[in-house]
């Protein structure tokens, strides 16, 4: 709509609250983080223990005028910008590598047993009367709705184990040999992406029920007049219709994925598992920076790791969107 | 045929998403003897005693990090909800010079997560003087990038015509936003739900940012069960039964609405 001048102004009161906080908890940290990663790690952690021993919050930055003047351990070092040392530590990191691998599989592991076994169950459900269809969409979404970390400790006491409900009702009657899903360091990341698949799987369906609630009728009738096959209804008339809904569970999918802390930490108490096979990439992030990992209290690797993931979920988000076209233009 | 299949598919995955909570919440009551046979599901007599430990605060504070966590993720649901449909409003109603900007700087938001900045968030917080208190975790959680999206796609499908009657009437544009918003209402409650989940299970800021004595529901779960196996599995199965009431009411409550808003989203 076009404005007068007087109107434009009053735009600005409903956009500030947002911009606001998005410059000083989004922008703030963001830059913060790209000055701490191009710090020496041995500047920052005597830097640490100062604030430590004296209780006074320093300035989050420090620039030639504003530098401490009293502590020792900062004189002794006192190189401070070292460049882009950090981020080239990262990138020769083998356990950082590890990371990524492990987060990549977890994140492209969920999804793709996601997305397939939540179009089948919507399509199940659809098929059913309004109000089963809501309940038992509900009850599918019960792991979701949980903690993620009441799920990791049900699947600590639950699933997992010897005579844990996975092998007993899954592994062994298939007759196999009971898995030791925790301890065999092949089976952390898959156990991990089951416990993904049980969470997300009930919201992903409502996603997909709600859509094909939404796909006019006409189109199923000329369907059925034009005889058209099953496969030919799926990929012209599901597929086309649930495709945004798709590439929107995997947005969310993806960030949720690159950002999943919780489930891990708990089942694995902050390490990586048996020979770092569990381990995710904000879980060594975390390792990094703060005790309970190894308690390098190394910030600015930590800061640097942070930024280094950041043009790979958005490679990953750029691939995704990509889809977009293909198959809304056919 | 293809019905019994359905129909098989659906049980089975009903139960695999039920059963073990049924587990959970039973053994709440059960002995440590018993929550290690996992295919036990009845324990022999109801115990009360780990409810019991939980309210009398005998590990933890359990009531106030429960309240905690309620505050937090309320007060972050509801001014996240409020302030991203009135930025959200703006881009999707009105052209002004820069707006294409500023939307894609929004945008940028969902890219790098506050989790990937959880570093030099804990330094500004210091700063600040809010690391330790409730509003460090709550300012963060507002400035949200999905809301954006999605009550952009919501605000495209309020008709025009709306606002120029308005405009007529001589309300301000503030004014129209908060006239209009009783309309979208279903919306509203979906993203404020899902904004109160999300940040109801928030781990790593609140174990970075909260004092140990203001902590969250979360990091009371994990502490309740650390690997030196003091405190017995049935407590923690106990708050990991109370952890879930809140989320499943209020889920309960809003179902309807939410599903009304995802229909209308998806028709587009």
């Amino acid at each position: 709509m076009v404005l007068s001048q007087y109107e434009k102004g009053s735009l600005f009161w409903l956009l500030v609250p947002f911009f606001g906080l998005w410059v000083l908890f989004w922008l703030v940290p963001l830059i913060l983080g790209i000055d701490l990663s191009l710090q020496s790690p041995t500047f920052t952690a005597p830097h640490r223990e100062v604030i430590e021993s004296t209780g006074t919050n320093p300035p989050p930055f420090y620039l030639s005028w504003n530098l401490p003047e009293n502590s020792e351990v900062i004189q002794r070092d006192n190189m401070k910008y070292i460049g882009l040392q950090n981020f080239s530590n990262v990138l020769e990191d083998a356990k950082f590598y590890k990371a990524l691998r492990n987060t990549l599989i977890y994140v492209l592991g969920s999804i793709l047993l996601l997305i397939p076994l939540s179009f089948i169950l919507s399509l199940c459900l659809f098929q059913l009367s309004k109000f089963s269809r809501g309940l038992l969409v509900f009850c599918l979404m019960i792991p979701g709705l949980a903690l993620p970390g009441v799920l990791s400790t049900l699947f600590y006491l639950f699933f997992h184990g010897r005579t844990g409900a996975l092998n007993q009702y899954f592994v062994v009657p298939l007759g196999f040999e009971p898995v030791n899903w925790m301890m065999d360091p092949s089976f952390i990341m898959p156990s991990l992406i089951i416990q993904a698949v049980w969470r997300w799987t009930g919201l992903v369906t409502l996603f997909f029920l709600c859509g094909l609630q939404a796909i006019p009728n006409w189109q199923w009738e000329v369907a059925k007049i034009e005889g058209a096959g099953k496969w030919l209804l799926v990929r012209k008339i599901l597929i086309p219709n649930l495709w945004h809904l798709a590439l929107f569970a995997m947005v969310f999918l993806v960030v949720d994925g690159f950002a999943s802390f919780s489930g891990a930490y708990n089942l694995l108490g902050g390490s990586g598992g048996i020979l770092d096979s569990g381990l995710l990439l904000v879980t060594y992030v975390y390792q990094v920076a703060f005790p309970g990992g190894s308690g390098r209290f190394d910030f600015p690797g930590a800061a640097a790791m942070s930024l280094l993931v950041v043009p790979i979920t958005a490679l990953l988000l750029f691939i995704i969107l990509q889809g977009r076209r293909r198959w809304v233009l056919r | 045929m293809r019905k019994l299949i359905s129909f098989c598919i659906l049980t089975g995955s009903v139960i695999i998403c039920l059963y073990p909570f049924l587990w959970m919440f039973l053994s709440s009551f059960k002995t440590n003897r018993e929550i290690y046979q996992p295919t036990l599901l009845f324990p022999e007599n109801f115990e009360m005693d780990s409810y019991q430990s939980l309210f009398s605060e005998q590990y933890l504070p359990f009531y106030s990090f429960f309240s905690n966590s309620l505050f937090i993720s309320g007060l972050q649901a509801l001014f996240a909800t409020l302030i991203t449909a009135a930025a959200a409003f703006v881009f999707a109603k009105y052209s002004f010079r820069g707006k294409s900007f500023l939307f894609g700087v929004a945008i940028l938001v969902i890219l790098i997560p506050k989790q990937a900045m959880a570093v030099p968030l804990f330094d500004w917080m210091l700063w600040l003087g809010l690391q330790g208190t409730s509003w460090s975790l709550i300012f963060p959680g507002i400035a949200s990038g999905l809301g954006i999206v999605f009550f952009t796609q919501v605000f495209r499908k309020i008709p025009n015509e709306l606002l120029e009657l308005a405009k007529v009437e001589g309300f301000s544009i503030p004014r129209t936003f908060f006239l209009i918003l009783p309309l979208v209402a279903p919306s509203l409650i979906t993203y404020g739900l899902l904004h109160f989940i999300l940040s109801w299970q928030e781990h790593l800021l609140p174990l970075l940012l909260l004092d140990d004595e203001n902590t969250t529901l979360p990091i009371a779960l994990s502490k309740l069960r650390d690997s030196s196996h003091r405190i017995p599995e049935s407590v923690g199965m106990a708050a990991a039964t109370i952890s879930l009431f809140p989320v499943v009411i209020l889920f309960a409550v809003c179902f309807r609405k939410m599903k009304t808003a995802l229909v209308h989203l998806s028709l587009s």
